[in-house]
Order: C-alpha cells, then structure tokens, then sequence
C-alpha cells in the first residue's frame, strides 16, 4: 500500500545547471534572444524533473516554438499599444503640463494592468504545460479580473502604508490558487489575510523607527538624515520582507487543499535569506573580477593594437578600435552577462528551489489514485505578453 | 530444498517500474521486459500492452540520470519510468529512435506571425511615428515645445558636466552683443516663429552646435574657437535655425517616445539586450535625421544667401573639420547622424558661388568680442 504522506526530493545538480546556463546563455546571445525560447523550455524541463514528490518527477512539455510563436502574437498587439499610445501621452503632457513627468508617469500606469494580465496569462500556460503522475495541471480563465484585482489590493497595500499588505497577499493567492487545476481536482486556498499579518511585524517595526527616527530629528535641511537612515535601514527592510514572504509561502501552502490531499511545508526563511545573502554576493563578486579581468584584458589590446605603451599619459594618443576590436568588446560585454545569468542559476535559484522542494510534505495522498486527466489548454499565445514586457525573468 | 536449480532458459526476474497511463494519476507497478521487436508491459491484472521498439522516445532534459522515462508515439500522454540498469541497457541497445525529436508542427503559422511582427513593428516605428510626431509637433503649443527645450538643455549640461556640477554657460557683455548682432544680421529675428531664438555657447571643447525645441540654438565653445572667420559661425548658425523652424528637434523627441518603448518588446529579456536597443534606436534615429540635415543646410544657404553673406564659409569650416577629423565612413557611418561631410562642403560652396560679398557678417572687433566670450 502507498504512503499517504509524500515527501518530496530535488536531484538537480550544480555543475550541470551551471554548463546548461552558461552554454544556452551564449546561444541566445548569438541568435540574438532567439534562443532564448529554447533555453527556457530546456530549463525547465531540468528544474521540473528535478522536483520529485514521492520520488515521481515532475515532467515540464512547454514547446520552444509555441513560445516564439506567442512572443510573435504579443509582440503584433503591444508594439501598436505601445506605440502609439506613448507618443499619444508625450504629446499630451507636453501641451497640457510643459514637460514630460506626466507621460512617463501615465505611461508607466497604463502597463501595470497588462503586466498583471500577463503574468496569470503566463502562469496559466507554464501550468498547462505542467505534468505530474502522467496527469496535467490546469488553471481557468480570468487574467482581466486578476488585472484589475490586482491594481485594487496594490492600491490598497500601498496606500494603507503597508497594513493592507497580507490582505492583498491572501486574497491574490486566492484569486490564483482557486482557478488551479490538477487532473479533474479542484485546488483551494484556505486560511486569513489575519495569519500572515504576524509576518509583517518586522517590517513595520522597521518602518515605524525609521519614521520615529526622521520625524524627531526633522530640520529644514534633513535630506542627508532621511538619506541616512534609508541606506541603513532598506537593507534590514529587504530580509524582514523575505522573512514575511517566505513566512506567507509557508502558511499558504499549508492551507491550500485539493480535495482530501493536503500539504506541510517546513520552509525556513533564515536558511532562504542566507541564501540570496551568499549567492547574490558570491555571484557579485565573481561576475565582478570576471569583469575586470575582461576589461583589463580589453585595455591591452586597445594598447597593443595602438603600438602604444600602457600608461595613462598615452590615453589621448587613441585612435577609435578597429572593427575585430570593437566585436571583442561587445563579445566582453555579453559575457559578462551570460557569466552573471549562469552564477545566478547555481548560487540562487537552484539552491532555493531545493529548500522550497525539500521541505514540501504532500498528505492525503491516498486520493491521488482518483483524479482523472484534463483536456490540453491550447493557449495559443503561450506567455508571450509577459516576454514581450520582459517579465519572464528568472526561468 | 526441493526448489529446482536455477535454469537458465527460465524468464529472468520480473522487473518492475511505473507506468502512468495519461488517463489518470494512479502508478501502476507493472513488470516490464522487451523483447526483439517490442517493451512489454504486463498489468497487475495480468493485461498486457506492447510498446513497439521504433515508437519509442526518451523525454528530454531529464535531472536523474539513473531514471530512464519513456514516452510512446503511440499513447503520448504516457509514461514508463525504468530504474533497473540491465533493462535500461536493453532497451537502450535495442530501440533506435529513442531521441528523435517529436516532428514540428506549425512551422509555417510561426513563420507567418514573424513576419506579421516584424512587418507591424517596422511600420510603426518608421512610417506611423514618424508621420503621427510631425503632425502632433506642428500642433504641439509654443508653450509645451519651449519647457521641452529647457528640460533637454538641462539634461545636456548636467550629461556633460564635471564633478556634478552642471556645464557653465559663457557670457560676456560684448560677446553677447556680437551674438544678437550676427543673429539680427542674418534675418534670424523676423522670422514669424511663436518664440523667440535664442543662441547660447557652453563652455565645452566639443566642435558642435546644435538646435533644440522652443528655438534654442546652442553652440560649444569648441566651435568658436575652430572658426576662422564669422561668416562661418553664422553659417552654422542659419543651418540650426534651419532646424528650429522646421522643428526637427521636436519631432525627433516624440518620434523617440513613440519608438523606443516598441523596439524595447523586442530587445527586452536577454543578457545586456540594453545596449542593442540602444544601437538601434541610435541607427533609426541618424536616420531620421539625415534627411532632416540636409534641409536644415538648403535652408541655412537660402537664409544666408538673402543676407549677402557667403554660405560656402560652411563649407570652409566642413573642410577644416574633416583635415582634422577625417569622415567616418563604412558601418560607422550608419550611426552618424549627418550626411557625408563631403558632400556637405561640395553643395556649400557651389550656394557660394555668384554671391556678391558686401561685408564679414560681423566687424574685427564683435567678432574678436565673440570669440572671447568664454575667456
């Protein structure tokens, strides 16, 4: 007889996400971001398989073409969108307001709902292409009303100062998780906005000796104080807000439901905040010195191809590179960035994705043996408006 | 023991694996063994499926190594995950087509949509902006062009200042004279524009000038001192108000509004895509600008042939400029924002030819009162 409780693995290694991202990251870059399709799905198709509850992998089977394809789609609709519409608002604010604040700030606006639409569009498509156990995943319909949700809770959590924040939390998850599909099962997400609210303590805290700290040293030439304290203090926000997600990650997951099947999570936010502390900075550090490596290395070809000597008086003695020379230097510059997207794989993403998969109990399992299979979601225009709107950052 | 000795004829140990079989998410625990033409899978209830050797495929990109998960071409949806290392082996030396790649289809849709996108981005950028921004820039209020003008000069003194602080103006009393003088001289105060012009030297060695909106036209101190007469100052000069009258300038920054945030939607998501972005817009909006140069220059050469003042002193200047600098020719070219300096000093001098020259456009001692103004 099956277990009822599932625990989960991940098997994915360092070395062979690191060959992959660094390899793909190259190719993309010579095909100029067409490859970059390719190099998603072949991505994800590692990182899915690498999650295994109960020792079953998850199995990803997006298709590269059908990414270009709805890149194509997004990029038909938005190009005419945002075209026009921005030239529309420079005009305007120009005549109405002399001067251009006013069509950066509304054209800024004037994508946020697209960017929510986008991101449940693409949500939708990565868990359509989605297969555990044989069986897909599936999420309804409902971008549009995710779109202007969204807008209302971000309204609300920052216009309350952040109060409202863990409502908006909630209530998005929610919105979300109620729409998702595994097979013919119905997920459901339990729980308040009020439990997570305890997540935020620290973050408030920091805020209001922030606000306490400003407010009674005010002067009328403050600015090097507020300075000050934001320097020090955003930082110290930046984990008490991790600390409030991972928190918020751990208490959702353990009240969502799929039918009888449940879930536990032991997720723990020092070990995910240490992690972004190290990777980031290891990360930095390395793409840092590869960096200068490079440019030093750049400089000295500069010089040699010059005939000149490498000091600084020769500096105004240099003529425009050659064509070969001005390549390396793009090629440098590219590498940079390939060698940074690369680091990032093997110092965070991977190492979080494997405490966030480690630590997941699936419980109830029993009624797995009942859900039957979905129809395909053809979704035609995969996740094309979160690429085209550069949201599809990590994988 | 009355077991029978092992017979070596007798089916090997069955071996089992799970099946999923795309219908549900049930694991069957099937036993599995392949023979010469097919993988045979044998349900718990004794039910049989044969899983012919051609049909079947690895999925790709798979993180354990250990584990091998077949798909059939037959039944898509399902799937055998195979632990044993003999079975692996076998189905491995057996099974030819295990990583053919599924067949591709709509090949020919996502040809056509690039095309579609292709095509709509190239129209937007180069025939819809470019159209909308010189309607919506002759329409656009004196008051709104003049505030563009002082928030580009702004941001030009802050971008070439030193030390944070922004670039200084020059400015002398004489100076400043000579400038009005040369100005009034050529015509360029009755020219029915809703603003006035105003003429400005930074103080920067670059040798350039250059118009913005609301009728600014700013010269660095670096083309002063390059010049070696007025006339040629003045030349520069009506080629600029050629420019403002035309509102090239702001036609430019709303054609930029308008094109950059489409070129972003394709240039966006990939390492350092930035810097393409920021070469293409650099080549279209040279290119915008060629054209736009060359009427800026007819009508700086009829401006100056009204006044009686020489327009081949441009020309004089363009030759001085490329003795020193040479013309940039090939790719860098592209990226140039102004025809061939050649071909620019040719016209100017033939406009030279059969003017009769009066006078400089300024006496000895305002021009040497220009020249100083940054002293």
């Amino acid at each position: 007889m099956a277990a009822d409780t599932l625990n989960t693995d991940f098997i994915g290694r360092l070395g062979r996400i690191f060959r992959m991202a660094f390899g793909m990251g190259l190719l993309s870059v010579l095909t100029l971001g067409i490859y970059r399709f390719w190099m998603k799905t072949r991505l994800r198709r590692y990182y899915w398989s690498s999650i295994r509850p109960g020792g079953r992998p998850l199995e990803y089977v997006g298709d590269p073409l059908e990414k270009l394809l709805g890149f194509f789609i997004a990029v038909v609709i938005l190009a005419f969108y945002i075209g026009i519409v921005n030239l529309i608002l420079m005009f305007v604010s120009f005549s109405l307001f002399d001067g251009n604040t006013a069509a950066y700030v509304a054209s800024f606006v004037g994508v946020i709902p697209l960017w929510f639409y986008a991101r449940y569009r693409a949500r939708r498509y990565v868990l359509a292409r989605t297969r555990w156990r044989g069986v897909r995943f599936g999420v309804d319909p409902g971008a549009w009303g995710y779109a202007w949700r969204a807008m209302l809770y971000w309204a609300l959590a920052l216009g309350s100062g952040t109060l409202l924040w863990p409502l908006m939390t909630h209530r998005l998850e929610k919105f979300r998780i109620d729409r998702t599909w595994y097979g013919d099962r119905q997920f459901h997400q339990g729980g308040t906005a009020r439990m997570l609210a305890k997540g935020m303590m620290p973050f408030w805290l920091i805020l209001a000796i922030c606000a306490v700290v400003i407010f009674s040293n005010w002067t009328e030439d403050s600015i090097e104080t507020v300075l000050g304290i934001a320097i020090v203090s955003l930082p110290l926000l930046g984990i008490a807000f991790t600390w409030y997600s991972v928190r918020s990650f751990r208490l959702l997951t353990e009240t969502k439901t799929a039918g009888s099947v449940g879930f536990r999570s032991h997720l723990r936010a020092p070990r995910i905040i240490g992690i972004y502390i190290f990777g980031y900075g290891l990360a930095a550090v390395i793409t840092g010195a590869a960096a200068i490596a490079a440019s030093l290395l750049f400089a000295a070809l500069l010089f040699a191809s010059n005939d000149a000597q490498f000091s600084l008086d020769d500096l105004d003695n240099l003529t425009a590179p050659g064509f070969a020379l001005q390549a390396i230097g793009f090629a440098t510059y590219f590498l940079v960035f390939v060698i940074w997207a690369a680091l990032r794989h093997v110092l965070v993403t991977l190492p979080v994705w494997r405490h966030y998969a480690d630590t997941l109990e699936i419980v109830g399992a029993q009624s797995l043996h009942d859900i039957r299979q979905r129809d395909r979601d053809e979704h035609r225009e995969a996740e094309g408006f979160a690429e085209a709107l550069d949201l599809g950052a990590a994988i | 023991m009355i077991w029978p000795a092992s017979n070596p004829s007798a089916a090997p140990p069955a071996i089992f694996c799970d099946l999923f079989d795309g219908r549900s998410a049930a694991i069957r625990r099937v036993s599995a063994r392949v023979d010469d033409t097919a993988l045979i899978l044998t349900m718990p209830e004794g039910e049989t499926l044969s899983w012919p050797l051609a049909s079947l495929r690895t999925v790709p990109d798979q993180a354990d190594d250990a584990l091998l998960v077949l798909t059939t071409t037959t039944r898509a949806l399902a799937r055998i995950m195979i632990e044993d290392k003999g079975l692996i082996k076998s189905i491995r030396a057996r099974a030819g087509r295990l990583d053919a790649k599924p067949p591709v289809r709509g090949r020919g849709r996502v040809f056509g949509w690039a095309a579609a996108a292709v095509a709509s981005v190239f129209a937007i950028v180069f025939v819809l902006v470019p159209v909308m921004a010189d309607q919506l820039a002759r329409v656009l209020p004196p008051a709104g062009e003049e505030a563009l003008g002082t928030a580009t000069l702004e941001q030009i003194q802050n971008a070439l200042g030193e030390d944070f602080l922004p670039l200084d103006f020059c400015t002398s009393q004489d100076g400043d004279a000579a400038m009005d003088l040369m100005l009034a001289r050529i015509g360029g105060k009755d020219l029915g524009l809703p603003y006035p012009i105003t003429v400005s030297v930074l103080d920067h060695p670059m040798v350039n000038a250059f118009a913005l909106p609301g009728g600014q036209v700013v010269f660095f101190r670096g083309m002063l001192d390059t010049a070696d007469s007025p006339d040629q100052i003045a030349a520069v000069l009506a080629h600029e108000i050629g420019h403002v009258v035309a509102r090239d300038p702001t036609r430019i920054a709303l054609r930029s509004a308008g094109s950059l945030g489409v070129l972003g939607l394709l240039f966006g998501d990939f390492a350092g895509g930035a810097v393409v972005l920021f070469l293409v817009e650099q080549m279209i909006q040279a290119d915008y600008s060629r054209e736009a140069e060359a009427a800026a220059d007819a009508y700086g050469i009829a401006l100056l042939q009204e006044a009686n003042v020489d327009p081949g002193a441009l020309g004089d200047l363009f030759q001085a400029l490329l003795d020193e600098f040479g013309d940039a020719t090939g790719i860098a070219a592209h990226f140039m924002s102004h025809p061939a300096l050649g071909d620019r000093i040719e016209t100017a001098r033939s406009a030279g030819e059969g003017i009769v020259r009066t006078r400089p456009v300024l006496g000895d001692g305002d021009w040497a009162a220009l020249k100083a103004i940054c002293d």
